[in-house]
């Protein structure tokens, strides 16, 4: 970044990219914004590497037959780094330790988060636990991200290692989730109340609290998979009077809960952006709140709907199905009040704005096929098809992903002190949100005709679909690439200064300078409004 | 209605596809609905000439936010219903229910019929009748998951070591239908599939009372079904019943017997020495016998059928003398006769009593010895790392003195018993009759 620049442009440009220099001073420094930008680096290697393995499979799975992966076991293989990467490396990791690093003492006031060494100790477990499983690729793992017992505890691959990867990434989520609770509950600024915090704060605090509890769950499941394997432990196996079904238990108890760390902080960002380019305040903002904090909540009690047909009593699986229908009523409700928030507004059709009103779109798709797995007769049919994978992607990618991509896009200015092109920023968005649709949406279609996921080939008849599916997946590629490709060249190149304020935001992030200084404001600022006080009491001119 | 899901081949798939039906037609009005919305918004609110124009500061709307509460709680009670009530039919299989046992392995599907039928990677069914399977993975020590779905029947279920779980159909249509594993099992699971028949009642049921091979195999006291094995798997080629030596020991009141290993251990013959010979012959080699001279039948006998050699092995006890059908006694070579040279070396090669074709293959595929396609004028590797000429002096050597040169990859195993059995003539009629095998 801008190293030299401070001393060319006096005090005025003094900001947390400048006031140190070198890459020393990168590695060690316990500044939050800082380590955002340690973790965005980290997790966009495993992004970009994700990528490449989907990539690959496309290419195989667009005709029917062997194409360029010459056997099955190199194809599971692929399908196990993707979302060993996609999962436990990038979107995990994605939004809460990048923007909620960023953020969440910024729009609170703070000058850091409240173990600022923690908070960097924490980069160093992620990059301790990378690096495990990058070895463990060495000799490839090929179960899948869900290390499902007993092929897991059976395969001759290197499960141990990249289990214990996943443990260590582990400990990074907990403690950055410990963080931030702190943080919230301990480094309010004065007059910041509970319902005075933006609501992307808000769902980084529901996303920690999944953190913290959920976490220690799959760390302790990884850990008897280690034990199955090295000491012969037994209790996934049946012939010792083990449950390979206590391992689904276990995974999914942390694991459906995740998806809620993934995809919460994303409706935070939504929440950030569509205000700010209606010009409105949030509507329903209360609600918006309670919602977080309710999908939170009943998120860990419906884990066992990813386990419909896997042996579980029928009396358990109407159960989860009703718990499952719970978490539709909190998500409807957000998207109500994102477009409630429209109404009257004044809206400009920035990038940001885009990507959140494609996020609405996105996840209403994703919300809605979410219903159908929720609904046990018709769960049977599409579990584990590619209706599945289809739904999957459209939360996590469609939900996580466009959130991250957006909010990295919104808040920019604010991180770099520069400004975007919104022309090229908008041409890389089309890409994307096209490739995307054309990727997933014959997807759906492939389940609904009962193609099963995990397949290294297909009978014939699945062909055209899965052609058209890799199309949208070439150009979904190139889109993320242009974004990436946009965002980190006019970081290091662009001309255009960002002001203070670009978007006439009323946030707290927006108040200090873009960059801001090492410890965010100059002095602590008091809160005295509402989050999103935008607009008057009629609406006309007063 | 919307026939989503495609042809409809069992009596709940109707209430799977109107579940179906009903949350598509929901989800895509809700979509179009709000999305629509957002839209008509962004276009009637935009800012114009990209002035900003006064907002009403709303907050929000008691009113609004408990009917967008309340009315997908009610919808979703409804689907949910639905979605309940098709559940309880694919979970409640009639009692008259015909039960057929699937086990899945990696990577294939068995199925068996109550009368001992087998088949593997077919179903069969009779149309109008509902079928209950009766699921497992196997082995349960180290069988992994699999799911059988049946994307025409609508219905799918995990399949898993060491316990049962069930899926129940009642076909309403004649046909072939695909069959897929659907809980991935490793490397070949894409190909772990299966065919799906529903036949008409009267055919399924003259299919299932076929006699066929395995049906008769299945029929039969264990110690019956071990002697047919015994002929039909070729133990006959190196153990014989009557305490004669072959390439292996004989089997005549095997059972129990003690004795000692190459390296000087001791065994004692029991039915896990036998099943271990049997599954792992390199495990063990009894002293005086060619080490690694046995093929492992691990994946060609079900665990039935090797304890139904054990007790096979139990009843050649010297009490009776065993009669095995197709009497493989040996001749004198001398006989084999021919009007050509080429005609009495085939003679020579497939008689049964010389046992070439035990451990030669003829179609290039690789048994206990190299195979005699293309053997001659081959460059072989021996296990010295010389190289040599397959000519009528190398094939001589072989048959008479096996021990004096051994083939890369291939272990000392061929009896020296053909020097005073074939003679310098038989031999040229043999090479004679290799030649052709190019």
């Amino acid at each position: 970044m801008a190293a030299h620049t401070h001393t060319a442009h006096g005090n005025e440009e003094l900001n947390y990219l400048n006031w140190k220099t070198g890459i020393w001073s990168w590695l060690t420094s316990t500044d939050h914004k800082r380590i955002c930008f340690l973790y965005l680096f980290s997790i966009m290697i495993f992004f970009i590497g994700g990528g490449i393995a989907a990539l690959l499979m496309r290419t195989e799975l667009a005709f029917s037959g062997p194409q360029i992966i010459k056997d099955p076991h190199t194809y599971n293989v692929l399908f196990t780094m993707h979302g060993v990467f996609m999962i436990f490396l990038f979107v995990v990791p994605g939004i809460p330790a990048t923007l909620g690093n960023f953020l969440i003492p910024l729009m609170i006031g703070a000058k850091d988060v409240a173990f600022p060494r923690l908070n960097l100790f924490s980069w160093y477990i992620y990059v301790f636990g990378a690096i495990l499983g990058g070895v463990a690729m060495l000799n490839p793992v090929d179960t899948g991200w869900t290390f499902y017992a007993p092929y897991s505890t059976t395969t001759g691959t290197s499960v141990s290692l990249m289990v214990f990867a996943a443990f260590v990434l582990g400990f990074s989520s907990i403690l950055t989730g410990l963080n931030f609770l702190v943080t919230i509950h301990q480094l309010r600024a004065p007059g910041m109340t509970w319902m005075r915090l933006p609501v992307f704060v808000w769902a980084s605090y529901a996303t920690a609290v999944i953190q913290t509890v959920a976490t220690p769950v799959v760390g302790m499941t990884l850990l008897l998979v280690i034990a199955e394997r090295t000491f012969g432990a037994g209790i996934f196996d049946p012939s010792k009077g083990g449950d390979p079904v206590l391992m689904e238990h276990l995974f999914w108890f942390y694991s459906h809960p995740v998806v809620y760390i993934m995809v919460l902080p994303a409706f935070g960002v939504v929440g950030e952006i569509i205000p700010v380019f209606s010009r409105k305040p949030l509507f329903g903002y209360k609600m918006v709140v309670l919602s977080s904090m309710a999908i939170a909540a009943v998120g860990f009690i419906v884990w066992a709907h990813h386990m419909f047909v896997a042996g579980i009593s029928d009396f358990s699986a109407k159960f989860f199905s009703i718990v499952t229908f719970l978490v539709a009523i909190p998500t409807a409700v957000k998207v109500f009040n994102w477009v409630s928030t429209m109404y009257k507004g004044s809206i400009s059709f920035t990038t940001p704005m885009l990507y959140a009103m494609s996020f609405v779109f996105l996840f209403m798709v994703a919300g809605t096929t979410g219903i159908y797995l929720a609904m046990l007769g018709v769960d049977v049919y599409y579990h584990d098809t590619y209706f599945v994978v289809a739904h999957f992607h459209y939360t996590i990618q469609g939900g996580a992903v466009i959130g991250l991509i957006a909010a990295l896009h919104f808040w920019f200015p604010k991180m770099t002190g520069k400004m975007l092109n919104e022309k090229v920023s908008k041409t890389a968005f089309a890409f994307l949100f096209f490739g995307f649709n054309l990727t997933f949406i014959p997807q759906f279609i492939l389940g609904m005709d009962g193609m099963p996921r995990r397949y290294y080939d297909y009978p014939a008849q699945y062909q055209t679909l899965h052609t058209i599916s890799t199309i949208g997946a070439y150009l979904n590629g190139f889109g993320y690439l242009f974004a990436l490709a946009n965002l980190f060249w006019t970081a290091k190149f662009g001309k255009v200064k960002a002001p203070r304020n670009p978007y006439n935001s009323v946030s707290l992030e927006w108040q200090t300078q873009s960059p801001p200084i090492h410890e965010n404001f100059p002095e602590t600022p008091v809160v005295d409004k509402d989050p999103y006080h935008y607009g008057t009491p009629t609406g006309t001119h007063a | 209605m919307l026939g989503l899901l495609g042809e409809q081949g069992s009596e709940f798939a109707y209430k799977v596809d109107f579940a179906n039906d009903v949350v598509t037609i929901i989800s895509v009005i809700c979509t179009v609905a709000i999305v629509g919305t957002m839209l008509y918004f962004a276009v009637i609110y935009r800012q114009r000439d990209g002035k900003d124009h006064e907002t009403p500061a709303i907050e929000g709307n008691n009113t609004l936010e408990i009917l967008w509460t309340v009315f997908p709680t009610l919808v979703c009670i409804w689907v949910a219903w639905l979605g309940f009530d098709a559940f309880v039919d694919l979970r409640s299989p009639p009692a008259d229910a015909m039960e057929i046992n699937v086990t899945g392995r990696k990577w294939a599907w068995d199925f068996q019929y109550k009368n001992g039928k087998k088949t593997t990677g077919e179903l069969v069914v009779p149309v109008d009748r509902p079928v209950k399977l009766i699921m497992t993975s196997v082995p349960a020590d180290t069988g992994v998951l699999h799911s059988f779905f049946v994307p025409v029947m609508r219905t799918k279920a995990d399949v898993i070591p060491g316990r049962y779980t069930y899926e129940w159909f009642k076909p309403i249509k004649t046909g072939d239908f695909q069959v897929f594993c659907t809980e991935y099992c490793g490397t070949e699971h894409s190909k772990m599939l299966a065919r799906l028949k529903v036949l008409p009642q009267g055919e399924f049921e003259r299919w299932l009372a076929d006699d066929s091979e395995e049906r008769k195999l299945a029929g039969l006291k264990p110690a019956d079904l071990g002697k047919e094995l015994y002929a039909g798997k070729q133990c006959i080629s190196c153990h014989s019943l009557d305490g004669s030596a072959r390439v292996g020991p004989t089997w005549l009141k095997a059972f129990g017997k003690e004795g000692e290993l190459a390296d000087g251990s001791k065994y004692k013959m029991d039915e896990n020495y036998i099943r271990e010979s049997i599954l792992y012959p390199m495990k063990k080699t009894v002293k005086g016998y060619p080490a690694a001279g046995m093929p492992s039948y691990q994946g060609q006998l079900s665990d039935d059928e090797v304890t139904a050699i054990i007790e096979f092995i139990k009843t050649v006890d010297g009490s009776k003398p065993i009669d095995i059908a197709p009497a493989p006694a040996p001749k004198k070579s001398g006989a084999a006769a021919g009007a050509t040279p080429v005609e009495r070396g085939k003679a020579i090669v497939h008689d049964t009593g010389n046992l070439c074709t035990t451990c030669h293959s003829l179609d290039g595929s690789q048994m206990v010895g190299p195979s005699f396609k293309g053997l001659w004028g081959r460059k072989e590797k021996l296990s010295d790392g010389s190289e040599v000429l397959v000519d009528a002096a190398y094939i001589k050597e072989s048959i008479w003195k096996p021990a004096a040169k051994i083939v890369q990859g291939y272990g000392p195993v061929m009896p020296a018993m053909y020097e005073g059995k074939l003679t310098d003539e038989n031999l040229n009629d043999v090479i004679e009759y290799l030649k052709t095998l190019q």
